[in-house]
């Protein structure tokens, strides 16, 4: 799915389609690089011919920016020593991608010795100061434009040897590459007309660093007296020889410095540019530590009877985007009750994780509450809104009242602590405790969580560990401060079948052993897995709660036809039940909606086997069965004998 | 990690040899004579007796193994031979310099290390805001500013217009230390913005990158302070690959430190190698290219190892 439109993306930005953000950089860099060889056309002085009379004159209509130590024409050396740089730099650049990238090409292409020399190369290479190497060989032959060309080239093939390297070995593992290869397509075609194009970008953009750098190398070397040699102009020749009279004529020294960095900074410039443009992701990717404040309750009354734990009410979640915010939580209600495991079902894209972060306070923050209450209970006994604690206790409530375990145990912890560093951590943001007591809590929550050798374990780092462990790990970690709320986010999914079990057993045992009332919102795709732990469940579907229920109720006689599919593309046998990681429903056709894009009516209608045409116009209300219990969001759920809420 | 060290050091070994051999092989492949070559000066050319001369001298006229071997246990005994201008100890007057050269490094770095880090960690940590995008908008600028130029225009400011400053040259610390920290200033200054540079752009993006990732998210959700997310599961974090970045970047630091030496007169490793390159005393050059190569793999070598202290999963590799 991903291969073709890599290719098809790279292409049009490259060629047609010139995306708006590079107009600007581009023409800042064509102006800078053309206007110095159309001096002739600017200035018809020379810029060699000495006039020692009008020495360190101020500009004047013959001379627009004045004369040199020398009477020369500083216009005409500015140009004309443009032309010098630029040449070396973009020749010697051009030279050595070419080599480079070959190189690489054939380093991937091939592999073997090939490899080695390609990566190694590069390494070897930048152990050399650039402009260091650059002087002994102008030791050994002498300054002159030519040796920078040869020095300069040789200097930077390997870097771009390496990057056409990794590149060309990431293109060519995507399907398409694969598929041409496939199809006996010789390898000279494939590497020059699939790979080449596909790896233009990185190489564009390493092309115009080197470029940068290498303006910078000759004009030090030229600064030194050991590049470009006079009479011959050059920026960095000028700058040392207005070095001596900058007191009387500071524009000697300022002109060539302003020409030498605005070109610099044209390149600069297009670079991040053109790496922005390449890759969108790398420019700005919003963070998980970055929280959206919920929002104080308004109008939803506080009503909840005592075993009531949390409460969501009414939720609303809108998305913030540049042309306005999209509505992606629709009347969202949930009650979760003491020693309840509530499960929150649906396919990816529901909104079933936007929806638990929410109780925790960790919506991203994109994500703004548009309306609607967060109600938590706190140990103390207490209901507090979330929306009316600031961050401080926020933080408070967090890992203390409620607690989450996550899907990925592999990046849920940090690599760089210790296991038991890190558990301590949370203990002490929470209790008044000596370490060493800390220590030893952390510890017997290991034992209670089932790992062998907690002592070993707490001293160890998360890489020592397996997935199922630090799945353990993770949930020991939400334990310690017995919060009245655990909030499991697909638990198990990322996990092999048996640990999965094991893991469902094991918050099994604690909600009845360990903490005595444990609320648990269990979020799944897996209706196996939900059938053996739930107590209720509420289905989800772009965005919206479809059917709310009793677990057994709900699973063996559906109302709503997205729960109906959802059963049915259950996989029958055991072994496969386990297994099922994917998360797409067989029974039913088309996929669900993104987040953003939600259908008008009811949300399921153009997937819904039995649609009418009166669906598409509004959204169904819930309907309530007759004892309250279960709630269905459907037109046709009176069918079922559910009647329209309030 | 005893092994680990081992690995390391024996890695930063081959790498010093292969860069040995690398410059010893360069008079190799030269194409003709490399005593006429140096000798050459434009279109004239030596003497035969001097050219002779030149070879003895520089071990040209024994057997290329020989010479290989030679130059290797020589330069492992900081044996660099004598100039072939004056004949002074090469080793002498490197070891008179150099700790110049790094005086002004190390004091550059701290200067660069004090204002990135900060300066990247807030801008990362904001990213998108008001300070991110002004910092980054004037770390563009600084980065396209060449160090010999922000030296030239640094002088003409402090020490011509304002006259704050001396323009440069060198006292010894021992012989006037207000003298010799005022000289050092601006040189340090110059070497330290653009160090800076580098180092602010690299701790913004690893910072945002790690902001990106799952377990920030649980330290958030543990319910820790934020000041502590930040510290323990973000900048920890985004270190590593910062402090691996700047010190690859060291090669590049060190040869902008030489025009920025010369810009300044500092008598460091620098004057004693442009004068070196101007006479074409190759043994000069050399001996001076091998240092700064030594000292980059030896930089890069300290910070294999802290990085492996910052993240236990560098020693498993
Ligand atoms: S409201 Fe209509 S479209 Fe939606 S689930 Fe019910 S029958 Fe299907």
């Amino acid at each position: 799915m991903t291969a073709i439109p890599v290719r098809a993306t790279r292409k049009t930005r490259l060629l047609p389609g010139f995306p708006r953000c590079m107009i600007l950089p581009t023409l800042l860099l064509a102006a800078l690089i053309l206007i110095p060889f159309a001096a002739p056309l600017i200035t018809g002085a020379d810029p060699v011919q000495i006039a020692v009379r009008d020495r360190l004159a101020p500009p004047s209509f013959a001379h627009w920016l004045g004369q040199d130590e020398f009477g020369r024409d500083r216009l005409a050396r500015v140009l004309y020593g443009g032309q010098v740089s630029l040449t070396v730099a973009f020749v010697a650049t051009t030279l050595a991608c070419i080599v480079g990238t070959l190189f690489g090409l054939i380093g991937a292409y091939f592999r073997g010795p090939f490899e080695f020399l390609t990566t190694r190369l590069s390494d070897v290479v930048l152990c050399f100061p650039p402009i260091l190497l650059a002087l002994l060989v102008v030791t050994l032959f002498g300054p002159g434009a030519g040796t920078l060309v040869a020095v300069l080239s040789v200097l930077y093939f390997p870097s771009f040897a390496r990057i056409a390297f990794s590149e060309a070995l990431r293109v060519s593992s995507l399907d398409f590459v694969e598929a041409s290869r496939a199809l006996g397509t010789p390898s000279h075609r494939i590497v020059l007309g699939t790979i080449l194009p596909n790896i233009a970008g990185p190489v564009s953009v390493q092309y115009s660093l080197t470029a940068a750098a290498a303006i910078t190398i000759e004009s030090g070397l030229s600064f030194l007296g050991l590049g470009v040699v006079p009479p011959a102009p050059s920026w960095g020749q000028m700058i040392r020889g207005a070095r001596q009279f900058m007191s009387q004529d500071p524009l000697g020294i300022l002109i060539p410095c302003v020409a030498l960095t605005l070109t610099i900074y044209a390149i600069n410039f297009f670079c991040d540019r053109l790496r922005d443009t390449l890759d969108p992701k790398g420019a700005l990717g919003g963070g998980k530590d970055e929280t959206s404040v919920p929002v104080a309750a308004g109008m939803v009354p506080a009503d909840e009877t005592a075993d009531v734990v949390a409460s969501v009410r009414d939720l609303r979640l809108d998305l913030m985007r540049p042309g306005g915010p999209v509505n992606v939580i629709e009347d969202v209600s949930l009650t979760l009750r003491a020693n309840q495991c509530t499960a929150l079902v649906g396919e990816s894209g529901s909104g079933k994780s936007l929806t638990s972060l929410a109780l925790m306070g960790l919506l991203p923050g994109a994500v703004r509450q548009a309306r609607g209450a967060l109600r938590l209970r706190r140990k103390s006994g207490e209901m507090v809104d979330l929306g009316a604690l600031n961050a401080k206790e926020l933080e408070g409530l967090r890992g203390n009242d409620v607690a989450m375990i996550f899907q990925e145990p592999m990046t849920s912890l940090n690599p760089i602590h210790k296991v038991g560093a890190q558990m301590v951590e949370a203990i002490l943001s929470h209790r008044a405790m000596s370490p060493s007591d800390a220590r030893a809590r952390a510890i017997s929550l290991l034992e209670l969580v089932g790992i062998n050798e907690p002592a070993r374990r707490f001293d160890g780092y998360p890489h020592e560990m397996s997935g199922g462990m630090r799945q353990r790990v993770m949930i020991a970690m939400a334990l310690t401060c017995e919060p009245r709320l655990l909030i499991a986010d697909e638990p198990t999914t990322a996990l092999d079948v048996t640990i999965q079990a094991e893991i469902i057993e094991l918050l099994q045992r604690l909600r009845t052993e360990y903490a005595n009332g444990l609320s648990l919102l269990f979020i799944s795709h897996n209706l196996g897995i939900v059938a053996k732990i739930a107590d209720r469940v509420a289905v989800m579907y772009s965005g919206q709660v479809v059917e709310e229920g009793p677990a057994a109720q709900v699973l063996n006689d559906p109302h709503h036809p997205y729960t109906v599919a959802l059963l049915e593309s259950m996989p029958s046998s055991h072994e496969d039940l386990h297994s099922a990681r994917g998360d797409r429903l067989r029974a039913i056709s088309g996929t669900p909606p993104l987040l953003d894009a939600r259908p008008s009516g009811c949300t399921f209608h153009n997937r819904c086997p039995i649609a009418v045409s009166s669906c598409a116009d509004a959204r169904p209300p819930l309907f309530v069965s007759a004892d309250g219990d279960r709630q269905v969001r459907c037109f046709r759920a009176p069918e079922a004998g559910l009647e329209a809420a309030r | 990690m005893l092994e680990f060290l081992l690995r390391r050091l024996a890695a930063a070994i081959v790498m010093l040899l292969v860069v040995g051999t690398i410059i010893f092989s360069l008079l190799v492949i030269v194409p003709g004579d490399p005593a006429e070559l140096l000798l050459s000066t434009g279109g004239g050319s030596a003497t035969q007796e001097a050219i002779q001369n030149l070879r003895n001298e520089m071990g040209l006229d024994k057997p290329i193994l020989a010479q290989y071997f030679g130059f290797l246990a020589n330069t492992a005994q900081f044996d660099f031979g004598t100039s072939i201008v004056d004949g002074s100890s090469i080793a002498d007057n490197i070891a008179l310099r150099l700790p110049r050269t790094l005086e002004i490094i190390a004091v550059g770095a701290i200067l660069a290390l004090l204002l990135a880090i900060p300066a990247g960690t807030l801008a990362g940590l904001r990213g998108g805001g008001r300070f991110d995008v002004i910092a980054s908008a004037v770390n563009a600028l600084l980065t396209s500013i060449p160090g010999f130029v922000v030296g030239t225009l640094f002088i003409y400011f402090f020490a011509q217009v304002l006259g704050v400053l001396p323009a440069g040259g060198y006292v010894a610390f021992a012989a006037d230390p207000a003298q010799h920290l005022q000289m050092l200033i601006l040189p340090a200054t110059t070497v330290a913005l653009h160090l800076a540079t580098i180092i602010f752009r690299m701790t913004r993006a690893s910072v945002l990158e790690m902001r990106g990732h799952d377990w920030v998210r649980t330290a958030t959700a543990k319910g820790l302070r934020r000041s502590l997310v930040v510290r323990h599961h973000i900048l920890r974090n985004a270190l590593g690959p910062v402090i691996t970045v700047a010190g690859l970047q060291l090669g590049i630091l060190l040869g902008s430190t030489v025009l920025i030496e010369f810009v300044y007169n500092w008598p460091g490793l620098s004057g004693m190698l442009v004068t070196a390159v101007e006479q074409r005393d190759y043994p000069t050059v050399r001996a001076i290219i091998l240092t700064v190569a030594a000292i980059f793999i030896g930089i890069n070598l300290m910070i294999d190892i802290l990085y492996s202290l910052l993240d236990p999963r560098v020693r498993l590799q």
